[in-house]
């Protein structure tokens, strides 16, 4: 064996980071394909703003005793729909509403997190566990995970002409608000299934980087997934197994990785644009 | 009753948990006017969250928390600019991928030696566990941002409502922007002592956002903000006692509710007052 395959293969040996690296890939490539489609419409933020706003709804699940996924869901839609009743009543800018209303539901499940006796640990509902994940939680990951991929890639065409032209989409009959609404449901469900391996606070980072990378690597859309997933996929496996040895978080570590192949997409775009400068 | 009311003023860190989070609440409300109108609030929520490695490599090498954290802001500033200029992704991606990126960065700095600085204070904010010299320096950055603010908040304001006309009297609109920006950097490094880098979002557009929707002169709007700034954040701090911690969540959560109070009983742009209106069109044009 290779020095390098060691350096790869030697912490598998682990079943714990065998488990954590079947859901660094769950919610990496779930993350990156939802990352295309947020990208092209000028969604990013809206990420940050329901991954944050899901809090609240996890605290009060605990509370109560429900399953946390169903508090964070229901949470993160109310996040986007506070967000529309308030910019269309008020005078005051979208980007400062989003800002307000997410950092406001942080801030209350904050301090309802105060007053909760849990087992349930802060930090880890921020920043996720990766190599503490059970096989349930991976189950529950992956039956949130894999209908959210197929359903956004089965309506993959639809999405994509109401993020470029809606006025288009509305004249060929596609149900245009409804498409909106199923799109920040799947994004609210991304985020559930993040919750326990990389957390609310760097399921942001995943939901920009790969499709920004995508993105300034082709002018294609399916392509442009296709890098997104497969850049997802390959920054999962290095940056967990990076973690390992590093002995550092594994969440920040993949998206360090990411943030590589970000750059390494900048030169690449940067090369392009000055090849065809000086052609022309 | 009043003696438990009064219980928090017993004590030393409580007293100036209070008087540093009004401080800095102040100045960041101040910002909030500027930055919710030109429509740069998210802005505020990237700089706090590049400033992390900053803040963290400084705790590592010992060096003074700001002096990190405003570097590393720079960096970040510096980077979006760039990526911006050169491709063609929009806006909120670009400044999405740098801030999530440095974020990460922080974490990891920090997870790697997690004991020189604890992720939670840095996250959240620990108003009530601040070190002496930390005290000194957010003190130091608010009391001189707030100076600047009150000598040159008219020429900011000329510049960022009309550019042609501050260039016409003689004012460096870069410059002026310039200044701006490493006001806010300045401020956010303060804010996450108080609230922490998730949270300092709101410091800088909530208080701005509510008097916007109380009045309609920019002087006037100053003055609300900052007033709200600084009773939100001592009463935040203040309340802290009794709930033992997360002084950040409830300064925000103060701000929030008062931005809902204001978002429906504002006399002139509130909910009811529109109903209001609404009603009286149709009763006059039966």
């Amino acid at each position: 064996m290779t020095a390098l395959e060691a350096w790869l293969v030697a912490p598998l040996a682990h079943e714990f980071m065998q488990r954590g690296l079947l859901a660094a890939l769950l919610v990496g490539v779930v993350c990156a394909v939802l990352s295309c489609f947020l990208i092209l419409k000028g969604w990013s933020l809206m990420g940050d703003a329901v991954s944050h706003a899901v809090l609240p709804g996890i605290v009060l699940a605990q509370i109560l005793g429900l399953p946390l996924a169903a508090g964070a869901f229901v949470a993160g839609l109310s996040c986007s729909l506070a967000i529309g009743y308030l910019k269309e009543h008020s005078r005051v800018k979208e980007d400062t509403v989003m800002g307000i209303v997410f950092s406001g539901l942080f801030a209350l499940g904050l301090v309802m997190f105060v007053k909760v006796e849990s087992d349930q640990h802060l930090l880890h509902i921020l920043f996720g566990n990766m190599l503490g994940v059970s096989w349930s939680d991976l189950a529950e990951t992956a039956v949130i995970a894999v209908p959210t991929i197929a359903i956004m890639l089965a309506l993959r065409r639809d999405f994509l002409l109401v993020a470029f032209d809606a006025a288009h989409a509305r004249a060929i009959g596609l149900p245009v608000r409804w498409l909106n609404a199923g799109l920040l449901m799947l994004l609210a469900l991304t985020i559930v299934a993040a919750l326990k391996a990389v957390g609310i606070i760097l399921v942001v980072a995943m939901l920009i980087a790969p499709g920004a990378i995508g993105f300034l690597t082709t002018r294609r859309f399916d392509a442009m997934l296709a890098v997104a997933v497969v850049v997802a996929t390959v920054s999962s496996v290095i940056g967990t197994i990076l973690s390992y040895h590093l002995d550092g978080a594994t969440g920040p570590c993949i998206v360090v990785v990411q943030a590589v192949f970000f750059l390494a997409a900048l030169a690449l775009n940067l090369r392009r644009a000055a090849r065809r400068a000086t052609a022309v | 009753m009043i003696e438990l009311l009064l219980e928090p003023f017993g004590y030393q860190y409580m007293v100036r948990a209070i008087w540093v989070s009004a401080l800095v609440g102040g100045v960041c409300a101040f910002l909030s006017c500027f930055l919710m109108l030109k429509g740069w609030s998210l802005m505020g929520d990237a700089l706090a969250h590049a400033i992390v490695p900053g803040v963290a490599l400084a705790y590592l090498l010992k060096v003074p928390y700001a002096a990190g954290a405003f570097f590393s802001g720079l960096l970040a500033a510096l980077a979006m600019a760039l990526v911006r200029l050169r491709t063609q992704l929009r806006e909120d991606a670009v400044i999405g991928v740098v801030f999530t990126t440095f974020f990460a960065v922080g974490l990891l700095i920090v997870s790697i030696n997690p004991t020189s600085v604890n992720v939670q204070s840095i996250v959240l904010g620990n108003i009530l566990g601040i070190a002496d010299e930390d005290v000194v320096q957010v003190a130091g950055i608010a009391i001189v941002s707030l100076a600047v603010l009150l000598l040159r908040w008219r020429d900011l304001m000329l510049v960022f409502f009309d550019e042609n006309q501050a260039r016409a009297v003689g004012l460096s609109p870069t410059r002026l922007k310039i200044l701006f920006f490493v006001l806010l950097s300045a401020c956010t490094v303060a804010a996450l002592q108080t609230v922490g880098a998730v949270l300092v979002i709101a410091m800088v557009i909530t208080p701005g956002a509510t008097a916007y929707l109380l009045c309609d002169r920019f002087g006037r709007l100053i003055a609300i903000a900052v007033a709200l700034g600084v009773v939100t954040s001592a009463a935040g701090a203040y309340a802290s006692y009794f709930l033992d911690g997360s002084t950040g969540g409830l300064i925000v959560v103060f701000q929030t509710l008062l931005f809902l109070a204001a978002f429906v009983f504002a006399p002139k742009h509130g909910r009811l007052a529109a109903a209001r209106a609404a009603r009286s069109v149709s009763e006059t044009r039966p």
